[in-house]
């Protein structure tokens, strides 16, 4: 890249120094909320989804969040997340049929027991009522599409889609 | 068929990303040049449309079109995965005992013989990227299940496959892209990178236990 | 390598009086007494001691490289000192947060990864494409270790960019000054023969690395390559995969930021593996601060070579007068010359024409992100030490 002349370098070279002393006070945070209105979203896959509905139980919710599929290569099975919440409030053991696709039928019965530590590992079962959904037996947290785990006051369990 | 082509068409992107990190350090490590970039395409393009048909008709075959059983598809898939790390590998070699980036105007890096006649590496590559069962050739073979006759079939696939298949044209510019020692050095330690991912991907499911489950 | 480095012969710019480094330093000290400030009105005693100690580095690091004109030795104390305490913090915060290095699933559900810079150039085209970022974080603002967010992350990383360009490599990256300190255990290189090819493959996994996370929609050198998850992070393995990806890291560190740079006397990690360092080596590029050699002085004696920890000088660079893309501004090479050949630069203006003039104004600007992000790095890394302590 040429420079037309010193006196341009100099400039730009002040404007970098000033540009320096902008960084805190100006430049970081005009740039973060520059990313943050680019409308990104952190990978679903992760972050679960957007929430659809939310069932009431018995002193407890059933949160519903959207069908989540992979990009591209990745290895997760096709996926829709439940939130059972808050963990205080739920019973010693759960065994919900949960209405997941909101046409009034029952589609997937879960089943798990709430350790009182918090940090006993959880396990779940799932009976596929609607062939839509993957049963699971005695599922831990090996993959991110088929899991069961506590997130700060809920507890979260992703059940498989079989694609029919 | 119009179907097919959206189809196509709204896969394209996503065959290009899965094919990327085979098609574009093949492409930087090949020769300068628009011409010889696109014999590359239509070599691997080939090799890729030839592979589409053959699983095509193959499954169809077998009624295994609609889905195969997913240990049977972990396991095609797993060992594609090894032979296309083995193909990127062998490929680099190649590269590097040609004379690629000095020879203007040569032909296409040849991994392979068949009789009397090279076989190129981007036909080896295109072959395998073809068979490798990515998303969008799923989604069309679910739906090519649903039509009446292996010819319906295949012609979905085919139609669909030409559509996917804009969206490489543009891959022909990289031929403008100056190639020199250090480019094409780059491109071949890419590929390396990329077939050591492909070959422990491909172990990893014929061992039988899946990248992250 | 350190011999010619720090022994300011002939040619160069003569020391300064200690008056006129003071002066000099004035405007750094205000800054770094202005960047402690919050550090020292926390209640926290080992907070307060902190940022007074830093604040203190920094401008007496500042002050003894106006005096002595001499860049690269300074730098390299307060790079150090970044490299060693950043892991002593986090891994600390980690330890009281978790219990563990170990990312589990749930922290990663949560979006409390924390989000370093090394993934940003992976990130990119998944994004461009289909507005998704495929790291497990959160965008802004949560709670635990996510910290600022990963908007907060990339706004800061564009700023300094801005500012230094591919100097962030010498004045912000936390990782770097790790081996930077290895390197610099030994008198003499005991591998002084490196193939300069190796200088390339951190493009190599640049581009490699770029396309497997858009395809497979994951940020590939976090997972499979980057060797600072042995002084940071990593993902608790879930399977045989997961304990295959841990066990690459342990060994490319041990090899690359611990063996290697102590035998060859190069940051090795930064040469010959980042992927990110050659993404930052675009904005060279733009920069407007460059390092040139003044080929009418040049002998060559090639010092400036072989004192460059980042092979950053061949032979055909020196016969240009211009250092390669992959040029970290450390300083090494201007210091090492005898002859003062090797030059501070501002593009557009002449060679060697008032360089002081230009290291001035490059090391106003850098040292004042090196005392913003750096030393607020320094401060929480001593903090937990004091803690301990006092």
């Amino acid at each position: 890249m040429k420079w037309p002349s010193s006196k341009l370098g100099y400039t730009v070279a002040g404007m970098t120094v000033l540009a320096a002393v902008l960084v805190p006070f100006v430049l970081m945070g005009l740039f973060t909320k520059g990313f943050t209105k680019l409308g990104l979203h952190v990978d679903e896959m992760y972050s679960g989804g957007p929430t659809v509905r939310t069932i009431q139980e018995d002193g407890y919710t059933v949160t519903i969040h959207k069908a989540v599929y992979p990009h591209l290569l990745q290895t997760e099975k096709p996926f829709v997340q439940l939130d059972w919440k808050p963990v205080n409030a739920l019973p010693q053991h759960v065994s919900d049929a949960v209405d997941v696709d909101g046409d009034g039928q029952p589609d997937v019965r879960v089943s798990f027991d709430v350790p009182k530590d918090p940090k006993t590992p959880l396990r779940a079962d799932v009976d596929a009522l609607n062939p839509r959904y993957q049963a699971m037996r005695n599922v831990g947290k090996r993959k991110f599409s088929e899991l069961i785990v506590r997130v700060d006051d809920a507890i979260l369990v992703r059940i498989p889609l079989t694609g029919r | 068929m119009g179907e097919a082509f959206l189809l196509g068409l709204a896969s394209g992107p996503a065959c290009v990303a899965s094919c990327g990190p085979v098609v574009v350090p093949s492409l930087l490590a090949e020769g300068a040049g628009w011409r010889l970039n696109a014999r590359y395409l239509s070599s691997f393009l080939g090799t890729r449309f030839l592979g589409y048909l053959l699983f095509a008709a193959i499954a169809w075959e077998l009624g295994a079109l609609v889905s195969p059983p997913p240990a049977v598809r972990t396991l095609m898939y797993g060992g594609i995965h090894v032979l296309l790390g083995v193909a990127l590998l062998w490929y680099t070699w190649s590269i590097g005992r040609g004379c690629a980036h000095a020879c203007a105007g040569s032909g296409l890096v040849n991994i392979g013989r068949v009789g009397k006649r090279g076989v190129s590496g981007a036909a080896v590559l295109g072959f395998l990227t073809g068979v490798s069962l990515c998303p969008p050739f799923v989604a069309a073979g679910l739906r090519a299940a649903q039509l009446g006759s292996i010819a319906a079939a295949l012609l979905f696939f085919a139609v669909f496959f030409v559509a996917t298949t804009l969206w490489f044209v543009p891959f022909v510019g990289m031929g403008c892209v100056r190639r020199n020692a250090s480019i094409v050095f780059v491109a071949r330690t890419a590929m390396v990178l990329v077939a050591m991912y492909y070959l422990l991907a491909g172990i990893a499911m014929l061992a039988g236990r899946r990248i992250y489950g | 390598m350190a011999d010619a480095v720090c022994a300011g012969l002939a040619g160069k710019t003569p020391p300064r009086t200690w008056s006129r480094a003071l002066l000099l330093t004035l405007p750094i000290a205000l800054w770094s007494l202005f960047m402690a400030m919050r550090g020292l009105m926390q209640p926290e005693r080992s907070l307060q001691i902190a940022s007074g100690l830093t604040a203190a580095l920094m401008v007496v690091l500042f002050y003894m490289m106006m005096k002595t004109s001499s860049t690269y030795r300074w730098r390299r104390w307060f790079f150090v000192a970044l490299g060693v305490l950043f892991p002593i913090g986090f891994i600390h915060n980690v330890m009281v947060l978790r219990g563990s290095m170990g990312i589990p699933i749930e922290e990663m559900i949560a979006g409390r990864t924390p989000f370093c810079f090394l993934p940003i150039p992976l990130l990119i085209l998944p994004a461009a494409l289909t507005k998704t970022l495929v790291f497990p974080g959160s965008l802004l603002p949560g709670g635990g270790m996510a910290g600022a967010g990963m908007a907060a992350m990339a706004g800061l990383w564009l700023a300094i960019t801005l500012v230094v360009g591919k100097g962030w490599c010498s004045y912000a990256c936390f990782f770097g000054g790790i081996e930077e300190g290895m390197a610099a255990l030994p008198k003499k290189a005991q591998w002084k023969k490196l193939d300069p090819r190796l200088r390339l493959v951190p493009w190599a996994v640049l581009l490699a690395m770029a396309l497997l996370s858009l395809a497979l929609f994951e940020p590939a050198y976090c997972l499979w390559l980057c060797p600072f998850k042995a002084v940071s992070e990593y993902v608790a393995a879930r399977n045989t995969v997961g304990l295959v990806q841990n066990g690459i890291f342990v060994v490319l560190f041990g090899a690359l930021v611990i063996v290697l740079p102590v035998l060859t006397k190069k940051r090795t990690q930064c040469t010959f593996l980042c992927p990110f360092g050659a993404f930052q080596s675009i904005f060279n590029k733009t920069s407007v601060f460059d390092i040139k050699i003044d080929r009418t002085v040049c002998s060559p004696c090639v010092l400036c070579q072989k004192s460059c920890p980042t092979m950053s000088l061949t032979d055909e660079s020196i016969k240009k007068g211009e250092t390669l893309m992959s040029c970290m501004k450390c300083g090494a090479c201007v210091d090492a010359c005898p002859k003062g050949a090797a030059v501070w630069h501002i593009r557009g203006t002449q060679v060697a024409v008032k360089p002081e003039r230009a290291r001035l104004m490059f090391l106003y600007a850098a040292w004042a992100m090196a005392a913003m992000f750096g030393g607020s790095i320094i401060t929480q890394g001593l903090a937990t030490i004091l803690q301990r302590v006092i």
